[in-house]
């Protein structure tokens, strides 16, 4: 965002901050769909994303007064929607493979770089998504959080509730299962497998 | 040569390893093409991954489109609220009004129209005939409720199934039986030597039976006299009513004056502004009198249980005698053969002669002591309400965190569950009618469902003081005390403004309205989070 854009950004968030329908009207229609995709990667359906949606303005228009102007708007902005997504997630008691226990196990193996990008290459988005739509919640959050939203490893901690040192681990598992989905049931075990 | 693992390949990509160790590999990899291929390789994912998320795949839909759009109810409340007003008008129409015309026309107005429905229905099993628009119409809410409540806790074929099995079972079930006689009309009379084999519903300014009726007689007239013979019950809502024949059934009249000088082989239950039981009346059973005043100069076989204004007694008794209210007389020809209690502020007249089984038993009300009792009484239920909402709250807090969570952060919205919580006070009012009429024929589940909603509007005032208290002291930390803390002092500002006259009363409804809306979505909530599937766990 160049600086002009970003003043229009802040002037528009003091507006509504201020009470001002217009302004918050504008703010709303610049980030609701990508807060809209944001929600469709994390829920499970499509209607689970809309009331997502729907629910995280109301938040975030309540919370407004409690934006600090000095981090970047889309920043709190995701912080905001992750916490959400991550509350109803969880809420849904889809943690029951998430303990950290479950870190321990984690294959530190060098992987085939070959058989690794013979995995992926020519792998549509759509591919992509539908795998990722079959990974545990956490993974699925993790991924999202990290690759979506670039959130930092500080703040994905903070969202998922896990020492900071882990969220390298969370993203690598969830690399890792990502992977199997993509290789199938018969395909050979590349995510743990290769060379040491 | 000792490589690096993934783990630290991938720190290394996303700039969060050590810089010792970032430097190391940095050097590795000019050396090891392997690690250097792991780096390409996981680095070639993470753009794969990056774009498969971001890619704008989907189009936003139209309810997200517009934040102005958003901020209206959404369809599926909108479409319920118009179901159910549409219903509630239909009701009103094809159910109640023609009902309100016919009682207009009997000289009523219709202010005791809840209790007549109430009262009668209760009374009278043969409502089916009457009223099949609104069995019909209870019946296509039943199962628009049950195939929503289905559609959430079952999914695709299974669903199908249940609502397929559901409707084959309501077709097999037996139609009900044979309809009532119904006459309207100026002045209606069942003349001596005619003989109805059927109930006999009448409607008119006057009605007058002097012939048979094989069944029950309902009634709604300005002046109902009955000389002839019915074996069924009497049921009537009128003016004046004369029982001179014979009634093999119970009498239960709503009227302004009741004489009754018949043979009554059952009991009588009058809610009436006078009553007489003449001499030569013989009631095989008991009576419960509501009334003004009653000279009760006939025969009772049994009880009497009375609230009544004053009191002339001057028959027989045959069992146990209650009476609470102004004055008794115990006139000379009575005989009470059953112990009796008479709870009044002035002493019972007891003439000479007249016959009693025991000392009829005093119970003072005095006034003043009712006053001051009642004085505590109000605060003693204040507190112990008080108490009672803190206890149900705390426990709500503790057992279901979740559900209480999400109601509060529902309570927060205000306007959204101040309109649910009037919507379920409108549903719930129109459903305790339905309720009402349908437990006469048969069906109790309407009944369930409105008793469902007596602890919802109980503990609404939990959430709606909870939302006051953090008003008041401000978010509490994620500690249990807090929040009851929080509660506590909301509980109690709605306790006391609702002490204060009028003003109490609708602070209880904005309450009530709030509470119950917001407990109503945070029941959507939880119940939506429930039945969400589980995403797969990897093999």
């Amino acid at each position: 965002m160049s600086p002009a854009e970003q003043a229009v950004a802040q002037e528009r968030i003091a507006l509504a901050k201020a009470g001002s329908a217009e302004a918050w009207g504008e703010l709303y229609g610049q980030y609701a769909p990508a807060i809209f995709r944001f929600c469709r990667r994390a829920m499970p359906t499509r209607e689970d994303a809309e009331d997502a949606t729907m629910d995280i303005f109301i938040k975030v228009r309540q919370k407004l007064s409690q934006y600090d102007a000095t981090r970047p708007f889309s920043a709190w902005l995701y912080t905001v929607a992750a916490n959400h997504c991550w509350d109803l997630l969880r809420r849904r008691k889809l943690r029951q493979d998430l303990e950290t226990g479950e870190v321990e196990n984690m294959p530190l193996e060098h992987p085939d770089p070959g058989q690794l990008e013979r995995l992926i290459e020519r792998r549509t988005g759509q591919e992509m998504r539908r795998a990722l739509d079959k990974l545990p919640a956490r993974s699925r959050m993790a991924l999202v959080l990290r690759y979506y939203a670039e959130m930092s490893y500080d703040d994905i901690a903070a969202t998922l509730g896990v020492r900071r040192t882990f969220v390298g681990v969370v993203l690598l598992r969830a690399r890792h299962q990502l992977r199997e989905i993509l290789e199938g049931q018969g395909g050979a075990r590349l995510a743990a497998g290769g060379a040491t | 040569m000792i490589h690096f693992d993934e783990m630290a390949c991938l720190l290394y990509l996303e700039g969060q390893l050590d810089p010792q160790r970032s430097r190391e590999l940095s050097a590795h990899i000019k050396e090891c093409a392997l690690c250097r291929d792991l780096l390409h390789a996981l680095q070639h994912e993470t753009i794969l991954l990056s774009s498969a998320l971001t890619e704008d795949n989907e189009s936003m839909p139209a309810r997200l489109a517009s934040e102005r759009a958003r901020s209206l109810p959404s369809w599926v409340w909108t479409l319920a609220f118009g179901a159910f007003a549409a219903g509630a008008y239909w009701f009103w129409t094809d159910g109640i009004a023609p009902w309100f015309n016919q009682l207009s026309s009997a000289g009523f107005g219709g202010t005791d129209m809840f209790s007549m429905i109430v009262f009668s229905g209760a009374f009278w099993e043969g409502w089916s005939d009457m009223i099949d628009a609104i069995q019909i119409g209870a019946l296509i809410l039943a199962v628009i409720v049950a195939i929503g409540w289905i559609r959430r806790r079952l999914r695709g074929p299974v669903a199908i199934a249940v609502i397929m099995a559901a409707l084959l079972f309501a077709l097999a079930l037996p139609q009900q039986a044979g309809a009532a006689e119904v006459r309207r009309g100026r002045s209606i009379q069942i003349p001596a030597g005619e003989v109805i084999h059927n109930d006999l519903v009448v409607t008119g300014p006057s009605v007058r039976i002097d012939g048979t009726v094989e069944g029950d007689v309902i009634a709604f007239t300005r002046s109902l006299t009955v000389t002839g013979h019915v074996t069924g019950d009497v049921i009537a809502f009128a003016g004046e009513t004369m029982i001179d024949g014979t009634v093999d059934g119970n009498v239960r009249v709503f009227t302004r004056s009741v004489i009754l000088q018949g043979a009554i082989e059952k009991n009588v239950t009058a809610f009436a502004n006078s009553i007489d039981l003449v001499s030569k009346a013989n009631v095989g059973g008991g009576m419960i009198v509501f009334a003004g005043e009653a000279d009760l100069d006939g025969k009772m076989q049994r009880d009497l249980l009375g609230l009544i204004g004053r009191t002339d007694l001057e028959g027989v008794i045959g069992g146990q005698t209650w009476i609470r209210g102004g004055s008794l007389t115990v006139a000379s020809g009575a005989d009470l053969r059953g112990p009796a209690t008479f709870e009044g502020a002035q002493q019972p007249v007891v003439e000479s002669g007249a016959k009693l089984a025991s000392p009829i038993r005093m119970e003072l009300t005095q006034e003043m002591q009712r006053t001051r009792r009642s004085t505590a009484r109000v605060l003693f239920r204040a507190i112990l309400g008080y108490g009672g909402a803190l206890v149900v709250g705390v426990l709500l807090l503790v057992i279901f965190p979740g559900f209480f969570r999400a109601t509060l952060r529902e309570a927060g919205s205000i306007g959204l569950p101040i309109g649910v919580g009037a919507l379920a006070l409108i549903t719930g009012a129109f459903l305790l009618v339905l309720g009402v009429l349908l437990l006469i024929v048969g069906i109790g589940a309407g009944v369930a469902g409105v008793m469902a909603y007596a602890p919802i509007l109980y503990v609404a005032q939990v959430f709606v003081g909870t939302w006051l208290g953090n008003l008041i002291m401000g978010q509490p930390p994620e500690v249990t005390s807090a929040v009851v803390a929080r509660m506590a002092v909301g509980l109690l500002i709605i306790r006391v403004a609702g002490l204060i006259p009028f003003l109490g009363g609708l602070v209880w409804l904005a309450v009530f309205l709030w509470g119950t809306g917001a407990v109503l979505l945070g029941f959507h909530r939880m119940s939506r989070a429930e039945s969400a599937p589980t995403a797969p766990l990897p093999a």
